[in-house]
């Protein structure tokens, strides 16, 4: 089997971490007013299915899960190459954990087709767990990729390099697959003008829009209600630390010129010790 | 333990190097607290006993070699068995295994199931999968607790027998605890009521300072994975003894799509992040990249040092990912840690905070890593840092020896 490839990446939006904007002053995080962003693991995954198309050929379709205003990362990613995006949007899906989400994007996938390669960002900054893409690959019995650095199509497999501790494996395997890009993968390319002006001129012609980007319920999907949301997830969030004030120890040099600084806390005692400890 | 950061898995591994205290475990380890406000509410929970069953651990190893966060949750399940009054199993799937399951008792386990198999030598997805799940399947009950490592294995293994057995899971824990939990939720009305030993998965949460206790009650086995380094292993007694008992193996031909040509591991020209006894580490303060020529100046001040990063300064491209330090990074525990120009958020400090000495440079006095540094410098990296380059070098000099710290 050699290309034109059909491709998929999941992208998610998630709040900007970098933007004081809707942080509550207890370090909470008010997401109506948070800014938000594409999840910067995503880039990477994004950039993997782009150089997939642009390699071997073939389309390549964004699906996400999330609220309406997720269809702006549909957007971006429209901007840089994909052909076509798809968001799962339902309030049902509230409160969904990783298994609940994986299943709903295992539906989504389904209905939108069959791929040859899915990637997906090693993990997301809000639910940070990099369970989700695992959890679609067994839901859709596929080998599986995770931590992919870097990648080629051979004869219809694709070759990859993927991180293990204190070094790598090389591997290969059948497609259909399923791949979880590492963050030391490419990074994204800037927008394409084209892909740029193609968004620009879809947002003025809304119809045209939609039929690039849709935005399918939990019906639409065939997806069961009861095993998404709260209801479908075997885990939740008992209850939450505030991380307390730690120790309050700490001792501060401040307030006299850099020499005299460190000089103070080479003679704090304890620091001394340290040192004469070899 | 000069810090006082103390959370339940460190001190639950804390507790087990010695004399095994299971109450060390602290804030999680309070009343149940299920009972406690079921007195106050007007009606009575139906309370879902359920039979309690093992915990356990899947070993991993590469090429042999146990990996340091088999043995740490080795540690950390005995904590829970004692809790639960059950036993602490472990699954071990490889080649040629050796004595590794002996030394895995020595380490804890009570019973360790090996799978030996020349396609299990080096780790695959599909075949790991395959031995654990049948395992799981052929045992008269689930065990209570799963516990992996949050390596690239485990990441990559959990969570597929997770979907299989459409259980929880939760990632990357820095404490784990049984107790009890009372769920009130009426959206599923079978499921209200009191659930005695859970299992406490606590890690932190989102991006802010909170922590998250999270519970999957309602189906065994309940699963997490622990970051390395985070745990502590018990120490290995010779005189511990346990059953071995071997698996089944049973394959399927779609167990292998994907086939390992190569296992490559790196030649550690730079010192391992993990292992140094200090570290000097960087972050957004240091304004470039190229503040870490600083860095490695001071770094080569010590024997055994290496460079740490934060995140930031990670995604900014100025230095690799291999040497970030946090809940998305590496965690560590050197004898001395330098944070320059890091402002110690907490998912920077959870890979730190267990450092012997932490002195913090920080141009902010209120910048939080002065909360649990030691000793913290309210000043400009670019002054303070050349600083400590020249008052160390003088030391060093002065006493007479190569070096200014190494190991005991
Ligand atoms: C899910 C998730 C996972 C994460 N995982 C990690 C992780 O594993 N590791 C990690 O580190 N972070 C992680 N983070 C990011 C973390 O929240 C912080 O954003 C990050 O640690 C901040 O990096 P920093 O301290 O270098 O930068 P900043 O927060 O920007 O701090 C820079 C500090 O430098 C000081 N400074 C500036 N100039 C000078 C100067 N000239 N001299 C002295 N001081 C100066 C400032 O006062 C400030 O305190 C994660 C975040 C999320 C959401
Ligand atoms: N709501 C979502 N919509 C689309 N993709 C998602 C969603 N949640 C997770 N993913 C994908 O799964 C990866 C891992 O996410 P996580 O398990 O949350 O760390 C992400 O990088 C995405 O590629």
């Amino acid at each position: 089997m050699a290309g034109p490839y059909e491709i998929c990446v999941l992208v998610k939006q998630v709040p900007d971490q970098g933007s004081k904007a809707g942080l509550n002053p207890d370090g909470t995080i008010d997401r109506a007013r948070a800014k938000r962003m594409l999840n910067p693991f995503d880039r990477y995954a994004l950039q993997a299915a782009l150089h997939a198309k642009k390699s071997y050929g073939g389309k390549v379709t964004a699906i996400s899960m999330g609220p309406p205003p997720a269809v702006e990362v549909l957007l971006e990613a429209l901007e840089h190459g994909v052909d076509r995006g798809v968001l799962l949007s339902d309030r049902r899906l509230a409160a969904s954990d990783t298994l609940a989400t994986a299943y709903a994007l295992y539906k989504t996938i389904n209905y939108c087709g069959r791929f040859d390669m899915i990637f997906c960002g090693l993990q997301t900054t809000d639910g940070d767990t990099a369970q989700v893409g695992p959890q679609i690959a067994e839901r859709l019995n596929l080998p599986q990729v995770t931590y992919c650095e870097d990648f080629s199509l051979e004869d219809g497999r694709v070759r990859a390099r993927r991180i293990i501790e204190g070094g790598c494996q090389k591997v290969v395997s059948e497609l259909p697959v399923l791949i979880t890009v590492a963050n030391s993968y490419h990074p994204l390319e800037y927008k394409s003008f084209r892909g740029a002006w193609k968004v620009q001129w879809l947002q003025r012609h809304p119809e045209d829009l939609q039929k690039v980007i849709s935005t399918v319920d939990l019906d639409a999907v065939g997806a069961d209600a009861d095993r998404c949301g709260l209801k479908g997830s075997p885990t939740i969030v008992a209850h939450t630390d505030k991380v307390g004030e730690l120790g309050g120890s700490c001792k501060m040099y401040e307030g006299h010129s850099p020499e005299e600084l460190v000089a103070e806390v080479l003679k704090a005692s304890s620091f001394k010790e340290f040192i004469s400890a070899s | 333990m000069t810090d006082e950061t103390k959370n339940a898995a460190g001190g639950a591994g804390e507790a087990g190097g010695g004399s095994v205290e299971p109450s060390t475990q602290t804030r999680q380890s309070q009343p149940p607290e299920g009972v406690k406000s079921a007195a106050v509410s007007e009606e009575t929970l139906p309370v879902h006993e359920v039979k309690r069953g093992n915990v356990m651990v899947v070993a991993e190893h590469i090429m042999g070699d146990l990996q340091p966060v088999t043995l740490e949750l080795l540690g950390a399940g005995r904590l829970l068995t004692e809790k639960l009054g059950t036993k602490l199993v472990c699954a071990l799937l490889g080649y040629k295994v050796g004595d590794l399951p002996q030394k895995l008792i020595h380490y804890g386990a009570d019973i360790v199931y090996v799978a030996d198999h020349p396609e299990l030598q080096v780790y695959r997805t599909l075949p790991y999968r395959r031995v654990l799940c049948d395992l799981l399947e052929s045992l008269p009950e689930p065990p209570h607790v799963m516990l992996l490592g949050s390596s690239t294995t485990g990441r990559d293994l959990a969570p597929r027998i997770a979907a299989n057995f459409e259980t929880g899971l939760t990632a990357d824990c820095t404490e784990l605890d049984i107790g009890s939990y009372e769920h009130k939720s009426k959206l599923d009305p079978s499921k209200v009521g009191i659930y005695p030993d859970c299992l406490y998965a606590i890690r932190p949460s989102f991006g802010e300072s909170l922590k998250a206790r999270i519970l999957g009650p309602w189906k065994n086995p309940q699963m997490a994975t622990t970051r390395p380094g985070v745990m502590i292993p018990l120490k290995p007694e010779l005189s511990r003894t346990g059953e071995i008992i071997v698996v089944p193996v049973n394959f399927k031909a779609e167990d292998f799509r994907l086939q390992v040509e190569e296992v490559i591991r790196e030649v550690a020209s730079a010192m391992k992040l993990t292992e140094a006894d200090v570290i000097v580490a960087g972050g957004y303060g240091l304004g470039a990249a190229e503040g870490f020529d600083l860095l490695r100046q001071l770094a080569a001040c010590f024997e055994n040092s290496a460079i740490g990063a934060s995140r930031k300064v990670v995604d900014l491209g100025w230095i690799p990912y291999e040497y970030q330090v946090g809940q998305t990074g590496k965690t560590v525990r050197p004898k001395l840690y330098i944070a320059c120009g890091i402002s110690g958020a907490i998912q920077h400090r959870v890979g730190m905070s267990k450092s012997g000495l932490i002195i913090a440079v920080n141009k902010d006095a209120d910048a939080p890593i002065f909360k649990f540094a030691h000793h913290g410098i309210v000043g400009d990296i670019n002054q303070v840092v050349p600083e400590m380059i020249k008052q160390f070098r003088k030391l060093k000099s002065e006493q007479g020896v190569q070096s200014v710290v190494h190991s005991h």
